[in-house]
C-alpha cells in the first residue's frame, strides 16, 4: 500500500445532512479525506453511502452542514467543483451509438477541454475498442470505460460509486490495479464498496456508514486491530487461502472479455 | 460555445446511425403530403361530377351537349354511364355526383303555338327548361352549375335571336392565379410538420434519457441545460430542414406544388418558426419525468394547436370570439406565415407581424424550458 499520502485534507465534510421528507437519510456527517489517498465508505444498501457521495459530488442540494473540497464550498461553487472533480455514478449509461473515443471528446468539451481519446483509452486498456459503441462493452469494460470518462478533465479527486460490483474476480482484480494507478498520479480516490477484501487491499482509510451516520473510520489495519482488542475472536482458524484463491488459481488472473 | 457545437454533433452523428428512426422521422411528414397531395392533388382540374339525363332528340340539343362538355371545361365532368334519374338521385345521395342535369322531351323544340295564327317569330324559335338537381347537403354545387348553365343559355339565346344583351356579368377571379387547392392546403401541411418535427421528436429523447442515466452522467459535469438544450435544437433544426426539403422537393415534382414566394424567405421564416416549436418540445422535455407524461403533455400542445391554428380548417368558419382568441396561438402566424409566403410571395417585410409574434413565443418557450427543466 503507498503512503505517500499527504495528511493535508483535500475534502472536509462538517456536519452534512440529508433529508427526504421525514426521514433523515445523511444525519451529520463529518469527517476528512487526505489528497491522495483512496478514502473508502462502506455500509449496507440504504446507509446513505450514495447520498453522501452525490452531495460532495455537487449532484445532490446539501440539507444540512457543508463539504469544502480544494478549499471550495461545494454548496456555493457547483460548477467549479465540477470542473475539478471526476464522477463514475453508480447508474448511468453512455450514449449508445456514438463511439467510446467520440464520447471522450465529447465529455472532454463540456470541461472546454481537449483530449487525445486513443491515449487516455489506452490507460485503461480499450484502445482496440475506440470505435465500438459502448452498448457492445463488458461489464468490466463498462466501468473502465466510465473511469476513463471520469478522468477526461484531468481531475484532483476521482468518485467512484460501487465500480465493482457485479463484475467477475479477473475484471475486479483488473480494476484494482486501475484504481492503483490512478492514485499513483496524484488523484484522490473516493469509493464505496460491498467487497471488504477490495477495501481492505485498497483503501488507505474507511469510513463504516450505517442508518446515515459515519460509525467507524480509520484505516483497515487499525479497524481490525481495535477489533481484537476488544477480546475477538474469530470461530474458525483462517486458512491460508480461501476459496478466491482457488478460483483465480483455476481460472487464472487474465481477464476475459 | 464549442461544448454545444462538439454535443449537437455528436447527437447528430448517433441519429445519422440509426436509420430506423430517421426512417420515421422522415417518412411521417411524407406520408401525409401523399394523402393530402392525393386528395387535393387533381381538384383544380374537375371541380363537380354531373350526370346528365337527356331525353330530347333533336340537332339543338346535341350541339347545346357538344358545347357544354366539350373543349377544355375542367369545372365538371359528366358521368356518361349514367342515363337513368332514380339511378342519378341515389348516386347524388350517396355523394358519387354532386349534380344532375335533366333534359325534358321537349327541350330545344320550337313551340306548337307556332303553328297557329297568331304565332310570333319568337313562337318558332327552339325553347326549352333544363332542369338542375342538388344535394340539400351542398347546395354551393347546384347553385354553381345552374350559374355555369345559365351563362351557356345565355349565350345560345344570343345565338338563336341574333340580339346583343345589353347588360352582362363579367367574372374576374381575385384568387392568385394558377394555384391549386393543393397549394393552399401544402402551406398548412408544412406549419404542421414544422410543429410536429419540434415539438415530438425532441419531447420524447429527453425523458428516455432520464430513465437510462444519460443525462444524469452529463449533469455529473459542467455542462449546463441550456447549453444541452440549445445543441439539441440545433440537432433537431437539421433535422427539421431536411425533412422539409424532401417534403417540397416532393411536392414540386409529384403534386405540382407552385412557390409563389422566394425560397430564401421561406427558409428563415421557416428556421425561426422551427427554432419556436422546438422550444415547446424543449419545455415538454425538460420538465417531463418520464416518457408517458412527455407524450400527453406533447399531445395537450399539440392537437389544440393543429385545430385552432387554421394550418387544416380555416378560422374564419371559427365564431369570432374564438377567432380573435386562435390569432395568438403559436401555431397561427407560423401557418399565416408560411401560407401567404407560399401562396400569395409575401416577403419578410410583409409577414413581420406573423414573424415578430412567432420569435416572442420562441422566447417565451425557451426562457420556461430553462426554468423547468430537470436532469432526472
Amino acid at each position: 500500500m503507498l503512503k505517500s499520502a499527504n495528511m493535508k485534507p483535500i475534502i472536509s465534510v462538517r456536519g452534512l445532512r440529508k433529508v427526504y421528507g421525514d426521514k433523515v437519510v445523511v444525519r451529520d456527517v463529518s469527517f476528512e479525506v487526505r489528497a491522495g489517498e483512496i478514502f473508502g465508505i462502506l455500509g449496507p444498501n440504504g446507509a446513505g453511502k450514495t447520498t453522501l457521495m452525490e452531495m460532495m459530488e455537487a449532484m445532490r442540494p446539501i440539507d444540512g452542514g457543508q463539504v469544502i473540497l480544494a478549499g471550495l464550498d461545494v454548496a456555493k461553487k457547483p460548477r467549479k467543483i465540477k470542473q475539478i472533480i471526476g464522477v463514475q455514478l453508480q447508474s448511468s449509461e453512455f450514449y449508445n451509438k456514438v463511439t467510446l473515443a467520440e464520447s471522450l471528446t465529447m465529455f472532454a468539451s463540456f470541461y472546454g477541454q481537449k483530449v487525445n481519446p486513443r491515449q487516455l483509452l489506452g490507460e485503461v486498456e480499450l484502445s482496440e475498442k475506440a470505435d465500438s459503441y459502448p452498448e457492445k462493452l463488458s461489464g468490466g469494460q463498462k466501468q473502465r470505460f466510465s473511469i476513463a470518462a471520469a478522468l477526461v478533465n484531468n481531475p484532483r479527486v476521482l468518485f467512484l460509486d460501487e465500480p465493482t460490483t457485479g463484475l467477475d474476480p479477473q475484471a475486479r482484480r483488473h480494476l484494482w490495479e486501475l484504481i492503483e494507478k490512478i492514485r499513483q498520479r496524484g488523484i484522490t480516490v473516493i469509493l464505496t464498496s460491498h467487497y471488504m477484501e477490495e477495501a481492505e487491499r485498497l483503501c488507505d482509510r474507511l469510513a463504516i456508514m450505517d442508518n446515515g451516520r459515519i460509525i467507524a473510520l480509520d484505516s483497515p489495519a487499525n479497524l481490525i486491530k481495535k477489533l481484537l482488542a476488544k477480546g475477538f475472536h474469530k470461530k474458525q482458524v483462517r486458512e491460508q487461502a480461501d476459496l478466491e484463491d482457488v478460483y483465480i488459481d483455476l481460472t487464472g488472473k487474465a481477464l476475459r472479455e | 460555445m464549442k461544448a454545444i457545437f462538439v454535443y449537437s454533433l455528436t447527437m447528430l452523428k448517433r441519429f445519422l446511425r440509426d436509420p430506423i428512426y430517421l426512417f420515421f422521422v422522415f417518412a411521417f411528414p411524407l406520408i401525409f403530403l401523399f394523402i393530402f397531395g392525393t386528395i387535393f392533388g387533381n381538384s383544380s382540374d374537375v371541380n363537380f361530377n354531373l350526370a346528365l339525363i337527356n331525353h330530347a332528340d333533336n340537332d339543338f340539343t346535341t350541339s347545346f351537349i357538344e358545347k357544354f362538355s366539350g373543349g377544355d371545361n375542367q369545372t365538371f365532368e359528366i358521368d356518361r354511364e349514367i342515363t337513368d334519374l332514380e339511378v342519378a338521385k341515389e348516386k347524388m345521395s350517396r355523394g358519387e355526383i354532386d349534380s344532375i342535369i335533366e333534359l325534358p322531351e321537349s327541350f330545344g323544340e320550337v313551340s306548337e303555338s307556332c303553328q297557329t295564327k297568331a304565332a310570333t317569330p319568337a313562337d318558332c324559335l327552339p325553347s326549352g327548361e333544363m332542369k338542375v338537381f342538388y344535394d340539400e347537403g351542398s347546395p354551393q354545387a347546384g347553385q354553381t352549375i345552374s350559374i355555369i348553365m345559365s351563362g351557356i343559355l345565355d349565350e345560345m339565346n344570343v345565338a338563336v335571336t341574333g340580339t346583343t344583351p345589353r347588360f352582362k356579368v363579367d367574372q374576374v377571379s381575385t384568387g392568385a392565379a394558377g394555384l391549386s387547392q393543393f397549394d393552399y392546403t401544402f402551406a398548412g401541411l408544412f406549419s404542421y410538420v414544422l410543429m410536429t418535427m419540434g415539438i415530438y421528436t425532441l419531447s420524447q429523447q429527453l425523458p428516455s434519457e432520464k430513465k437510462t442515466g444519460t443525462l444524469r452522467r452529463i449533469k455529473a459535469t459542467p455542462f449546463r441545460p441550456w447549453q444541452l438544450l440549445v445543441g439539441l435544437s440545433l440537432v433537431y433544426l437539421f433535422l427539421t430542414i431536411i425533412s422539409a426539403a424532401l417534403m417540397i422537393a416532393i411536392g414540386v415534382l409529384m403534386f405540382d406544388f407552385q412557390m409563389r414566394g422566394s425560397w430564401l424567405t421561406l427558409s428563415i421564416f421557416s428556421i425561426i418558426s422551427t427554432l419556436t416549436m422546438i422550444g415547446f418540445g424543449a419545455i415538454v422535455a425538460g420538465a417531463a419525468k418520464n416518457e408517458n407524461q412527455a407524450t400527453m403533455a406533447s399531445q395537450l400542445i399539440a392537437f389544440p394547436m393543429m385545430f385552432l391554428s387554421g394550418v387544416f380548417f380555416p378560422r374564419f368558419l371559427m365564431p369570432d370570439w374564438l377567432q380573435n382568441a386562435t390569432s395568438w396561438i403559436p401555431l397561427t402566424p407560423v401557418g399565416d406565415g408560411v401560407r401567404y409566403i407560399t401562396t400569395e410571395g409575401a416577403g419578410l417585410i410583409d409577414i413581420l407581424p406573423q414573424l415578430g409574434l412567432v420569435a416572442v413565443w420562441g422566447v417565451v418557450a425557451y426562457v420556461v424550458a430553462f426554468k423547468v427543466f430537470r436532469w432526472e
